[in-house]
Parts: structure tokens; sequence; C-alpha cells
């Protein structure tokens, strides 16, 4: 009884705050990267969860065995309520995030306009569905810097089309408990290889290598350039394709024999009977797709953490009585 | 070239420079508290045009880059600052809050030059409402504790229980706050990343500042922690404040360090 009494007090809870807060200092500057997997960290963060867990559930005994007595003073009555609100607020929390740690998934996803994922593929769900990439668009600034990125998905499942969305950076979609979030976007290149007699299409990113049947001349992609000027050499001026470019170079086994940078459609001759012609840029867009079935919980946690603190502390009170405190109840 | 901007934030930086010295001067003759204010005030005008003249061309909230925090910063100090010496009648903690908002200062003009004048376009991931509310709470818990630390050091020595009661009333607001800018910050970062928590230095030492806080709040219905030794936990939350912001933003690296 005694060890529970101290494991349920708030001095103990404030001893394991405490140390959290110490752990977390040393450990994100030590090792930020590992640091809050370890289990060091989760046991300490466990012990505060039981701690806290007991603490309000006391006090939710208290409050309940003791409503006639406060139930005359409605402030005390709000305020008792309100702590347990926070106090729960935060456990409620602490119990949704280790839900996600455990069963929740996140991925990137690159995909082509045009092209359809399989959910289920990527990450695990409940009810199979596919997403297919209708368009992607990146709408720009007058200095060139994106000003959105916008990705236009279309959801299936069993061949009957569910529903289409543009998402964007802070506007993610959700569906059957998946939820699609435009993170980034990345290029590749259509290119057209005329390879002796033959030919073929392509398609590479920057630092693919092109070899050929026809000569033991190769090619490497060295980086697509939206926004060319001579004067920055490789750098963009911007990430609009305003002057497009793509820098190559030619090798010769090891040896390399130049560098150049190649406008749309210019058929660049490598050999004698080779030639490349980069035909265009296809942008992709990259989401993370996610599922986190602790969600309700930590959202309903964050929901009664900010109203329960901020009616507890923000609550008009008398002017300090020197006589009343040292009391430790949350429902006191 | 200086800009109209430039010379606001010497003007505003040397108003409450002079506004500091005076409140310092006037533990000896109380007679230049009035001065100190007057300073006070008129840097805070100046403050308030430098932020109106940056919302006029920038076309929105200052509250994106740290140029735009630090300055609003600094202004909703200066005004509770001034609101609370109104109201409480006794010589507040002047000298020691305008030294914080020279210092302030000082950090705008050293550590970020550059962004003074500046208004590009933002990036997607900043164009957000829970951005706007999670840095208008980040802000007035920031004065709070601002304003709260200025108090706790000039009330060291006196342990008088008005002052006390102020303290923890501005500490709690300040708290609430901070909570609200805590969880709003996490939603935005759920909404742009996916995750609303990932241990980055930003929210790692913000959530260290709130366990100070917390475990303030708690302890003052002790007896014991309410005179010195809470108002040290006080200082100490306060330069952990200043840390959060400064330290994560220039010494170490993470999510943040464009904001
Ligand atoms: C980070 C975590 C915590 C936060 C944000 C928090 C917040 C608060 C706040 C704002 C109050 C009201 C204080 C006041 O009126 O001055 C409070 C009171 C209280 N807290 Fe916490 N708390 C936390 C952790 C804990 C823990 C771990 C325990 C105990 C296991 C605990 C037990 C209590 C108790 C017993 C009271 C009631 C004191 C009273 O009746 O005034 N708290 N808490």
């Amino acid at each position: 009884m005694r060890f529970y009494n101290y494991i349920s007090s708030m001095n103990a809870g404030l001893i394991l705050l405490g140390l959290i807060g110490i752990a977390s200092a040393i450990g994100s500057s030590l090792w930020p990267e590992m640091f809050f997997k370890t289990v060091y960290f989760r046991l300490l963060l466990l012990l505060f969860f039981v701690n806290m867990a007991l603490c309000t559930f006391n006090s939710i005994k208290k409050l309940v065995a003791g409503k006639k007595r406060i139930l005359h003073n409605k402030r005390q009555m709000l305020r008792s309520i309100c702590l347990i609100m926070l106090h729960s607020g935060i456990v409620l929390i602490i119990v949704g995030a280790s839900l996600n740690s455990w069963w929740g998934h996140s991925v990137q996803l690159s995909i082509l306009q045009g092209d359809t994922v399989e959910i289920n593929r990527i990450i695990p769900v409940n009810t199979p569905f596919q997403v297919k990439l209708l368009d992607f668009s990146i709408p720009f600034n007058e200095d060139g810097s994106p000003a959105q990125y916008y990705s236009t998905l279309q959801v299936a499942s069993s061949g009957q089309n569910e529903l289409q969305q543009t998402i964007s950076v802070n506007h993610p979609l959700t569906f059957a408990g998946v939820k699609f979030y435009q993170n980034s976007y990345g290029y590749l290149l259509n290119a057209g290889a005329e390879d002796g007699e033959t030919s073929k299409d392509l398609l590479v990113q920057d630092g693919d290598w092109i070899s050929f049947e026809s000569t033991r001349r190769t090619v490497k992609v060295f980086k697509y350039i939206p926004h060319f000027d001579p004067s920055l050499g490789m750098q963009t001026k911007s990430l609009e394709p305003k002057n497009p470019r793509v820098i190559y170079t030619v090798y010769e086994g090891e040896h390399m024999l130049g560098v150049g940078t190649a406008p749309f459609k210019e058929r660049i001759k490598i050999d004698e009977q080779t030639y490349i012609t980069f035909a265009q840029v296809r942008p992709y867009s990259i989401l993370t797709v996610k599922t986190d079935p602790g969600m309700p919980l930590t959202a309903a946690g964050g929901i009664l953490l900010m109203l329960g603190i901020s009616i507890v502390l923000l609550m008009p009170r008398k002017k300090p009585n020197r006589s009343q405190s040292d009391k430790e109840d949350i429902a006191s | 070239m200086i800009s109209i901007e430039h010379l606001l934030i010497y003007v505003i930086f040397l108003l409450y420079l002079a506004s500091m010295v005076f409140y310092w001067a006037a533990r000896q003759t109380p007679a230049w508290m009035r001065y100190a204010s007057w300073l006070a005030m008129f840097g805070l005008l100046c403050n308030f045009l430098a932020l109106a003249y940056h919302v006029a061309y920038s076309h929105r909230l200052p509250l994106t880059n740290g140029y735009e925090f630090m300055m609003s910063f600094v202004f909703i100090t200066v005004l509770s600052h001034l609101l609370y010496e109104k109201r409480s009648r006794h010589a507040a903690a002047g000298a020691a809050v305008m030294l914080i908002n020279v210092l302030l200062m000082v950090s705008i003009m050293v550590l970020m030059p550059q962004q003074i004048g500046q208004a590009g376009p933002l990036m997607p991931a900043l164009k957000s409402p829970w951005l706007i509310s999670h840095v208008l709470t980040a802000i007035a818990a920031y004065s709070a504790f601002a304003l709260v630390s200025g108090l706790a050091l000039v009330k060291l020595q006196a342990n008088n229980p008005a002052d006390d009661h102020d303290i923890y009333r501005i500490t709690s607001l300040g708290f609430v706050m901070l909570t609200l800018s805590i969880v709003l910050g996490a939603i935005w970062a759920e909404q742009v990343w996916g995750s609303y928590w990932t241990w980055d230095p930003k929210e790692t030492w913000a959530l260290i500042t709130w366990i100070i806080y917390a475990i303030y709040l708690h302890l003052h219905r002790q007896r014991g922690w309410r005179g010195n030794k809470a108002r040290i936990l006080l200082i100490a939350g306060f330069v952990l404040v200043l840390f959060t912001f400064f330290g994560v933003n220039y010494l170490l690296p993470g999510l943040h360090s464009y904001a």
C-alpha cells in the first residue's frame, strides 16, 4: 500500500518529470538520432505513465466518492473536473502515441502522373484500395520558388471510384483510416536513344548511366537543371522550368570525353551511329502515406489537455491565503 | 542602404536602452520612473510602426521568420510590462525587463540582419492557420515568461506574498499559452509532415521548458517553494526559453531551422 501510495504520488510524478527533462536534454544533445527510441528512455516514460494514470485514477475516485460534499461548490467542482481532464489528457496522449509506435505505419511513396498504386502493397490496410495520381502540378512564385505542390488523387476500391481530391502541403487526404500527405517531388526524364539500327525510349534520372550496343561509349545523366543560367554553372536559378537543360557527361571506358548541357528535343551525337535526345521532364510526386491507430486517443487527449489547462489556470482566483496549501489531490 | 525599417530598429533599440537606464536610476531617484516609462512607451510606438510597416509590404502577419517573431515578441513583452506596471502600482521590474528587451533587440541586429526589410514568399509548409496560432501562442508564452523572469530577478530578495501571487498568475498564463503552443504546433506538424512529434531538438527543448514550468506550478502549492527557490526555477525557465529559440536555431540543426 505504501508502495502504491508513493508510485501514484505527485512527488514521484514530479521527480519522474524532472528526470525525463534531464534525460531529454542530455539524450538529444549526444544521441539525437536514437536516444528517444532506447529502452531506458521508454522505461522512464512508462514509469511516468503509470504514475500519472494512477494519480488521475485516484482523483477520479475521490471526485466520485466526495461528490455530494463538493457539489454545492460549483467552482471547486469545475476546477476538479478540469484538473482531471488535463491530467487524463496527458495520459491519453501517451497511450495514443504508444499505439502509433506499435501499430502505426508511415511510408514515402513516389508516384508519376498517371500511375496507380495498390495501397495494400505499401502499407497494411483493412480494406484494399488503389490510388491513382491524376495530375501533379507546381505553381511558382515570381521569384521562381515553388508556391505549392498539388497532387490530384483518385481513390478506387474494387473497381469502383470512391473519391477524387487534390492534396497539397498542409492539406492531406484521409480515406479508410489512411492519410495521404503531399511531401515533396522529384524528376524523371524521358529520353530517346538511337543505337545503331535500333532505337529505344528511356526513363532516367540524375545519376543514371546509359549504355549502348553500337559503341563502347556511355552517357551519365548528371543533373537536370530547370532554370539554367550560364553564370550560375550547375546551380539552377530557380525551380521553375524556364530554361530546362540536362547536364550530361560522355565516357569512353573510364575516360571522360566531355560534358554538355542539352536543351530538350536536341539530338546529341554520342558516336557515329549513336544519338541521345532528351524529350521532356516528368515530375513525380512524393507522398507520405500513414496509418495511426492511436490518433483518436491522441487527438482527444490534446483537446482535453488544452481545455482543462485553460480553465484551471485562467479561472479567476482569490488572493493568496497562506494557511491553505500543501494539499496533494487533484480532486481537492 | 539604410531602410526605414533599419532606422526604426536602431531607434527602438536606443529608446529601450535609455528606458532601461532610467529604470535603473529610478532605484535611487524614484522621480525618474516616469521618464523610464515614457521612453518605453515611445519605443513601443516605434516598435509598432516597424511592425506595421513590415506588414504593409509583406501582406501577412509578422510571424513567419526569426526577425518577424522577435519583433513581435519584444513588442508584446514591452506592452505587457507597461500594462503590468500600470496595474500593479508598485515599481515593477522595469530595469530587468528592459534589459531583456535590449538584449533581444541586439540579437536581431547581430544574428538576423539579412532578414530585416525582407519579405520573400512563404514556403508551402508555412502556409497554415495552425502555424499562425502556434506562433501567436508561443509569443504570448515567451512574453509572459520574460516578464516573470524580470520580476523574479528583481524580487529575489524581497519575499512579499503579493508579488508572489502576481508572479504565479503571470506564469500560469504563460504556461497555458506554452501548452497551447506545443499542442497547436504538433497539430501543424501532423498536417504538414504526417507526424505530430519527432523529438527534433526544438520540440525536445520546448518540452523541457514546459516541464520546468509544470514543476514550478505543482511545487507552488507547497510552502517551501514560494521564495527564492521558486524564483530561481523561473529564471532557469526563461533561460531555457531563450535556448529553445536561439540555441536550437543557431547551434543545433533540425526541422525548425528555417523558421
Ligand atoms: C507534464 C505533466 C503535468 C502537467 C502539465 C500538469 C499540470 C497541472 C496543472 C496546470 C495543475 C494546476 C496547478 C495549479 O492550480 O497551480 C496541476 C495540479 C495538480 N497536478 Fe499536475 N500536471 C502534470 C503532471 C502531474 C503528475 C505526474 C502528477 C501526479 C502524479 C500531478 C498531480 C497533480 C495534482 C495532485 C494537482 C493538484 C494540486 C491542486 O489541487 O491544486 N500532475 N497539474
